[in-house]
């Protein structure tokens, strides 16, 4: 067929003739010719060999995480320290722990403290467990003009060799935790959703990639694994959560979690931590005490598109 | 017998009035008390009554203990007297305020090893600049005992580890210093970019 085509590109007649499966001169040439029963053949064989020889049984008929009885999680995640344990070569602990009684988390980030060194973006990385090649980054950080606020003129790739820059502001940009999260209603198959204490999570088995949920998100807060992901094994986080950190597969969504397995337990988020200058704030809303709270009664904040009603946790505020 | 009652009336007035201000004076007392817990201790508290630790910032060793050489025993008299070059501390250089901050602003004439005491007359030690900081920058150090300025760690809902204004800020030039950025995220890339990338 290649062939014809570089002989007589211009004569779409000849073209539709050959492309005609069923054309006997073909088969006589002796070139490859797939017909109805051929393809039905291949797709019954490749769609076997993917579910039996990708995944296991128990993984191709394993539940929504929501759906899941404790006995079901607790085999999952014997499995899936099991799956981990040939792939890295390290002991790996899977909480599947649930929400604490009575936090709702926020997040709070002090857009007149950031100097954009984009420290947060790679110890994030590296807790959370994202794809180093192709690369994945929950945090974006924006540089903006001064007296500039429209996301259309930002840009991601600056690289000075010293930050803050004159006359610019850095915004960094992540998931955006909303409250009335526009990605978990397009889910079609509801492997994303809202958990009690505020954090919008993926199951990552139940996803079926389908991107719907990233094509609604105003925020692009949310990632897709075209690829295998590649993490070095000696750097992979081995204190992981099943709606978090736990190591992806190809395929799927991932977006940050406020680090699930840490917040969980007590700890701030990694970006929290890691911020030379303290912009970025973290707690319990429902706490009258906490920094986020105190940060919303006496600062300005503002949140990001608030006009699409999304309403955001995730509260930019000025400080001086 | 009006005029009994009348005096009886005012005098009632006047003993309640004064128990109110009594009253109020006690509550101004005890909220002077509040503020006064703050002097040094080595904890801070937050309004949920929990005591965070503050690590403290290693001195170099170089420059401590100061009064070996401003002690009382060595005969290097204080000089109040604003100047451009320092004959030691060469490597300190001022930019706290512009032109109007000097060192005897911040540190002790007579106690090297300590810094300018508050109101209340005791000094206050390295490891609790943070209150000296307050005397000028009150509403930053305000922010800072709840949380919003300055870097916290730890658990949120638990013990944080606070950090002390000078961690962060040089005290002699205390603007945050530049850092080099880490490096920018790869550009998105076609799939013949990607075979080549191979």
């Amino acid at each position: 067929m290649s062939e014809e085509k570089t002989k007589e590109p211009g004569q779409t007649s000849e073209l539709k003739v050959s492309l005609d499966p069923a054309s006997s001169q073909e088969a006589a040439e002796g070139k490859e010719l797939i017909n109805r029963r051929g393809f039905m053949q291949g797709t019954a064989g490749v769609l076997a060999a993917m579910a039996l020889g990708s995944c296991s049984w128990q993984e191709f008929f394993q539940n929504n995480f929501r759906r899941m009885t404790k006995g079901e999680i607790e085999q999952t995640v014997e499995r899936l320290r099991s799956e981990y344990k040939q792939k890295y070569g390290k002991d790996f602990v899977v909480d599947a722990e649930g929400p604490i009684d009575g936090t709702f988390f926020g997040y709070a980030l002090d857009i007149q403290r950031c100097i954009g060194c984009r420290k947060c973006v790679y110890a994030c990385v590296e807790e959370n467990n994202q794809s180093r090649d192709p690369q994945i980054q929950y945090i974006r950080v924006l540089r903006f003009k001064d007296g500039d606020m429209d996301l259309e003129h930002s840009t991601i790739y600056y690289d000075p060799e010293e930050v803050p820059e004159k006359g610019y502001y850095y915004l960094p940009v992540q998931c955006q935790q909303c409250e009335n999260p526009p990605c978990t209603k397009v889910c079609p198959v509801q492997a994303t959703w809202t958990e009690p204490d505020g954090i919008v999570v993926v199951d990552y088995n139940w996803c079926i990639g389908c991107r719907y949920c990233m094509a609604a998100c105003p925020y692009m807060g949310r990632w897709f694994n075209f690829a295998d992901p590649v993490i070095p094994a000696d750097k992979v986080n081995v204190n992981t959560h099943y709606l978090g950190n736990r190591p992806r597969m190809r395929n799927v969504v991932e977006k940050c979690t406020f680090c699930i397995q840490r917040v969980r337990k007590g700890r701030y988020p990694a970006c929290v931590e890691v911020c030379p200058v303290g912009a970025r704030k973290f707690g319990n809303l429902l706490d009258p005490n906490s920094e986020i709270s105190r940060i919303i009664q006496t600062k300005r904040v503002f949140r990001l598109k608030s006009e699409l009603n999304t309403q955001p946790k995730f509260y930019y505020f000025f400080s001086i | 017998m009006t005029n009994k009652i009348a005096i009886c009336l005012a005098v009632l007035t006047i003993a309640v009035s004064f128990l109110g201000i009594q009253l109020h004076e006690t509550r101004i007392c005890v909220a002077q008390s509040q503020l006064d817990s703050d002097e040094p201790t080595g904890k801070i508290q937050d309004s949920s009554e929990q005591e965070f630790p503050v690590p403290l910032k290693p001195l170099s060793k170089t420059i401590s203990p100061c009064r070996a050489c401003h002690g009382p025993e060595k005969d290097f008299p204080v000089n109040f007297k604003r100047r451009e070059d320092l004959l030691v501390h060469t490597n300190i250089k001022l930019n706290h305020g512009g032109v109007r901050l000097w060192c005897l602003d911040c540190h002790s004439p007579d106690n090297r090893n300590l810094l300018l005491p508050l109101s209340d007359g005791k000094a206050i030690d390295f490891e609790h600049s943070y209150l000296l900081c307050g005397k000028c920058h009150g509403t930053k150090y305000r922010d800072w005992k709840y949380g919003i300025h300055g870097k916290r760690t730890g658990f949120w809902n638990g013990a944080k580890n606070y950090y002390l204004c000078v961690t962060c800020h040089d005290p002699h030039s205390p603007r945050f210093k530049p850092l080099a950025p880490m490096p920018p995220p790869d550009k998105p890339w076609t799939p013949k970019e990607s075979a080549q990338r191979k």
